[in-house]
């Protein structure tokens, strides 16, 4: 250690601003290398499903024959929990460290906290899901993209929104759990593992939990029969991503750190 | 200036802090003693508005902390479990918080040079020794050249070399005019760098004044903080 600084005259004080909380929200988020690895994973993945559902070089055994990958919902939503996971680490990396204290020390204001990072967490959610859905959306409906239809355009929406709800999902859920691991470990469970299992008893419960909702508003239900039609499917993940955020917000406002 | 006032925290049934005042006044460095669990994090957690207390206040200049209008360039502070995520890079770690509150990014610069950080900037914290670790806190605490320092066991984990530079550094800090309050559990360390002291023992102040009135009539700190909290403490090793 070098020794210590003369004392200086005070530098001018330019008053702590809201943006000054959103840029440094922003440089926590892009200094993360968990974030930058999600990213990767989750467009590689995307990319990769986007060729073979293209391609309909692979197809899974089902009940009633080979599927196209290109019908199977949970397997093309697969790289969005990957993505998820920026926001996720986002919230639950404040637990990671002590990182909160040191948070809440430079910006004591826990509403203005949460709502800084709940903003940079979104924002940087939207931007990114753009790179990370294009190439896959676009090599899997070539066709359809290629002659600018409509329905392209409104399905590639469809796919921004549920990577952006699922994505606040996860932000209130990581810090309702004080961690990352619990909420990625969940929602990537439950596709898999609780929907199968309840699906057969409570169908009616199911077509209501975050992925089936999603799928809806995909147009690829994994139980067509049951599920809700797109736009139903829309509000109940957007209520989901309400649900999560302010049952966050509470809790975090509330807590000690 | 820091005023505690008939702080209490109250966990469950254990009262952590019990009716704790002091104060910590500019120009001097304060050292807060006491033996472990005695409540010394709890009220400096409370001093810095991230835990609500049971009753009493904790007042830095007058305001608590959560109404500081510019609370880094006002408080400089090294917390018990509070620190960088470990796969941070330590720059990176200082720049957002600089940033939060507008503080130049020459200033992350010259705090790293300041504790000896500038050649492992660039590492991950996880790779960083516990003295490092410590170094880069106290830089943290230092950008925003505060008024106040609020240092919990600022040396642990340092070598005698980084012990030194601590101690000479907050006592310039304090002949500066600023106020300094520290935590400690090394009483020759404290000895040599507080010249005042308050010393607790299970969430109540035990003693408390300048070093001397403090040391009168024991042979050192030492022997007067065990004459003070010796008998009392809970587990007997
Ligand atoms: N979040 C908490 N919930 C319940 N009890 C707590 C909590 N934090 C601290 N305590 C209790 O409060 C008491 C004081 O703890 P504190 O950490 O303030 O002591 P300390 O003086 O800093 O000790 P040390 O020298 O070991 O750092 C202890 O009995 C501890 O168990
Ligand atoms: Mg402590």
């Amino acid at each position: 250690m070098s020794a210590p600084a003369p004392t200086r005259k005070p530098r001018p004080v330019a008053a702590v601003r809201f943006g000054d909380i959103l840029a440094a929200e922003r440089i926590k988020i892009i200094t993360l290398p968990a974030a930058w690895f999600a990213m990767a994973v989750a467009s590689g993945a995307g990319t990769l499903l986007g060729i073979i559902a293209a391609t309909d070089a692979v197809r899974i055994a089902g009940p009633g024959g080979p599927i196209p990958v290109a019908r199977l919902g949970t397997l093309l939503l697969a790289p969005a929990y990957a993505f998820v996971s920026i926001a996720v680490f986002a919230a639950g990396s404040e637990y990671r460290g002590g990182q909160l204290r040191v948070s809440l020390a430079a910006a004591p204001d826990r509403n203005r906290l949460f709502a800084a990072k709940l903003t940079v967490s979104a924002t940087l959610s939207l931007v990114a899901s753009i790179p990370a859905v294009l190439p896959g959306y676009v090599l899997q409906h070539s066709a359809a993209v290629h002659a600018w239809e409509r329905g392209a355009f409104v399905g590639f929406l469809a796919l921004i929104a549920a990577y952006l709800l699922l994505s606040l999902i996860g932000h209130g859920f990581a810090v309702i759990a004080k961690s990352a691991i619990t909420p990625l470990a969940v929602l990537f469970i439950a596709p898999f593992l609780i929907s199968p299992a309840l699906r057969s008893i409570l169908p009616q419960v199911v077509r209501f939990l975050p992925h089936e909702a999603a799928l809806s508003l995909l147009k690829l239900p994994v139980d067509p029969a049951t599920a809700l039609g797109p736009r139903a499917g829309l509000l109940v993940l957007a209520a989901w991503a309400a649900a999560s955020v302010a049952a966050a917000w509470t809790v975090f406002v509330r807590a000690e750190s | 200036m820091i005023e505690i006032k008939g702080l209490s925290k109250h966990y469950r049934n254990n009262r952590a802090v019990d009716d704790i005042t002091f104060t910590a006044e500019p120009g001097h460095v304060t050292g807060f003693l006491g033996p472990n669990g005695a409540g010394k994090s709890s009220t400096l957690r409370i001093l810095l508005g991230l835990d609500a207390a049971t009753s009493g206040q904790a007042l830095i200049g007058g305001k608590r902390y959560r109404d500081l209008r510019h609370p880094l360039r006002t408080v400089g502070a090294l917390l018990d479990g509070a620190g960088p995520v470990p796969e941070r890079r330590a720059i990176d770690h200082l720049s957002w918080i600089a940033q939060s509150n507008r503080i130049s990014r020459g200033r992350v610069r010259e705090v790293l040079d300041l504790v000896g950080l500038g050649e492992a900037a660039r590492r991950r914290v996880k790779k960083y020794s516990l003295g490092m670790k410590q170094r880069l806190g106290i830089a943290a605490a230092l950008l925003g050249e505060p008024e106040v320092l609020i240092l919990d066991e600022p040396v642990n984990g340092l070598d005698p070399d980084g012990i030194r530079w601590v101690r000479t550094f907050l006592r310039d800090y304090a002949a500066a005019g600023r106020t300094v309050l520290l935590s400690s559990h090394l009483m020759t360390e404290m000895a040599g760098t507080a010249d005042a002291v308050v010393i607790i023992n299970r969430g109540r102040v035990v003693s408390q004044g300048s070093l001397a009135e403090v040391t009168a009539g024991h042979a050192t700190l030492e022997t007067a903080f065990f004459a003070l909290t010796g008998d009392r403490i809970g587990p007997r090793w």
